[in-house]
């Protein structure tokens, strides 16, 4: 339980900084901004408490706000897609996987992941850029952002994800 | 009742994520308390004290750049000193003529940019200065090439701009030449363009003309670079020109800025608030007669000191 508290506070802060340092500089053809943070919200495993789920996630979004002087923005967004996280992630696992099922290539497929992971990175996208926005003035403009925001980092994601448990499917299949 | 309770602790979880979307959004358009807001910002410490030891360690990145910017304006600053000097030696030659009036001292408070977004609707500049050096609210910002925005709040040690480059920006300008004012805009974009509107159609425009400010607020003196304009295009009604302005500030690379911290002069803005609602007029009114005792009340005591002496 402890454990699971300091990694989530260790992965927090990890997520906080690359977004705040690295990620909030690009700007991939003048409006593509990922929103990177969003990952805290993708890696929680089944059946955690919803509660716990959307308090991370609007501690996450607050934090960024502060950082990024966009007041309650991305809070807003982090806490919607924590409400939908779960009932997501229950549709996309297979029938007979475990309980605590944690979301990744592995145990839910290399495309249903990747679908899980737009879906949500859309949904967070879409929220942070209407609120940002408030019209739909220049909605093409507020569209591309939202779009290519959204695959821009769910490649970031799948590519984190890659990297972090590559090394241990060797294992496995030894 | 029990029933109620059951249902209540098993969507527990629905009330939660109201509560806390609430409270998001709260945040986000409570956009009036700036002094609330100062904790969810970069106006705060510890967010600023972070951002400060990062610029730190990035502003080598950028150190040639700024390097090439400074020579230049150095190199400018000594035409202007030759061309001052043979002024002032042509003025002591003949000294019947008039000096023109001096134009007013500013002082300028230098700060460094530790944060800045470029690419939002709303895009905010942080700066590592605060009221602890005297800059207030509605404060100018410039820089090395030109106008840069407007102090939006302070905390102790720390500043929020409105750079040029937010759509709630509105800063009125002037077109060089021919002295035609409008009001300068940003439409969300790039990050070195802006526009001019309400210029008159009669109005004499000329692309490359300089636009700067025209010292009708109080923020800024009048004569400061802006932009060059690059286009002339014509607003949606038709009444007027939509100018396309190139902006001098260099936003991408931008460290170095000054605010200038003695320009906005309170009994002007007392005036035109008292011109603005009639109502207030008394209580202006009242302030002031007490703001004169005050100072007779001070001079005579001063004057009974030095008697005494």
């Amino acid at each position: 339980m402890n454990s699971n508290v300091l990694m989530r506070i260790g992965r927090l802060f990890i997520l906080l900084l690359t977004q705040v340092l690295v990620f909030n500089h690009i700007h991939l053809f003048g409006y593509i901004t990922p929103l990177v943070i969003g990952y805290m919200v993708v890696c929680f495993h089944r059946n955690t408490s919803r509660v716990e789920v959307l308090i991370w996630a609007f501690a996450i979004g607050l934090l960024f706000d502060m950082f990024s002087n966009t007041a309650g923005m991305a809070a807003a967004s982090c806490t919607l897609i924590a409400m939908i996280q779960p009932v997501l992630l229950n549709r996309m696992a297979p029938r007979d996987s475990e309980d605590d099922l944690i979301p990744s290539f592995k145990t839910l497929g290399f495309w249903n992941y990747t679908f899980y992971v737009l879906l949500l990175m859309l949904i967070l996208h879409g929220c942070f850029y209407l609120l940002d926005a408030l019209t739909l003035v220049d909605w093409p403009l507020t569209l591309l952002s939202i779009g290519g925001g959204a695959i821009f980092s769910t490649l970031i994601i799948i590519c984190i994800e890659l990297i972090i448990r590559a090394p241990k499917d060797p294992e496995h299949h030894s | 009742m029990r029933a109620l309770i059951d249902l209540i602790i098993h969507n527990k979880h629905w009330f939660v994520f109201l509560l806390l979307e609430v409270i998001s959004l709260v945040f986000l358009f409570s956009g009036n308390g700036y002094q609330k807001n100062v904790y969810f910002t970069t106006a705060n410490d510890v967010v600023g004290t972070t951002y400060n030891v990062i610029s730190g360690i990035t502003s080598y990145i950028h150190l040639q750049e700024v390097n090439q910017e400074l020579e230049m304006t150095n190199e400018q600053l000594r035409k202007e000193v030759y061309l001052m000097r043979q002024q002032m030696e042509a003025m002591q030659r003949d000294s019947l003529k008039r000096m023109p009036a001096l134009p007013q001292q500013y002082d300028l408070v230098n700060a460094q940019v530790v944060n800045m977004t470029l690419h939002k609707t709303n895009n905010l500049i942080t700066i590592n200065k605060g009221e602890a050096d005297g800059i207030r609210p509605e404060m100018g910002v410039i820089c090395s090439r030109g106008v840069v925005g407007i102090v939006y709040m302070t905390s102790r040690h720390y500043s929020i701009v409105m750079p040029l480059l937010n759509v709630n920006s509105k800063i009125s300008c002037r077109l060089r030449t021919s002295e035609f004012f409008g009001s300068l805009v940003w439409q969300r974009g790039y990050a070195n363009i802006a526009y001019v509107t309400s210029v008159p159609r009669h109005a004499p425009v000329k692309k490359k003309e300089i636009v700067e400010t025209n010292g009708y607020s109080d923020i800024f003196p009048p004569g400061l670079p802006i932009g060059v304009v690059q286009e002339i295009g014509d607003s949606p009604d038709g009444m007027s020109y939509f100018l396309k302005v190139k902006l001098f500030a260099n936003f991408t690379t931008l460290r170095e800025v000054s605010v200038i911290t003695n320009y906005s002069a309170p009994e002007r803005r007392m005036l035109e608030e008292m011109a603005a609602d009639p109502t207030k007029q008394d209580s202006v009114l009242i302030n002031q007669e007490k703001d004169l005792e005050k100072k007779i009340e001070t001079t005579e005591t001063t004057i009974n000191t030095d008697s005494v002496r």
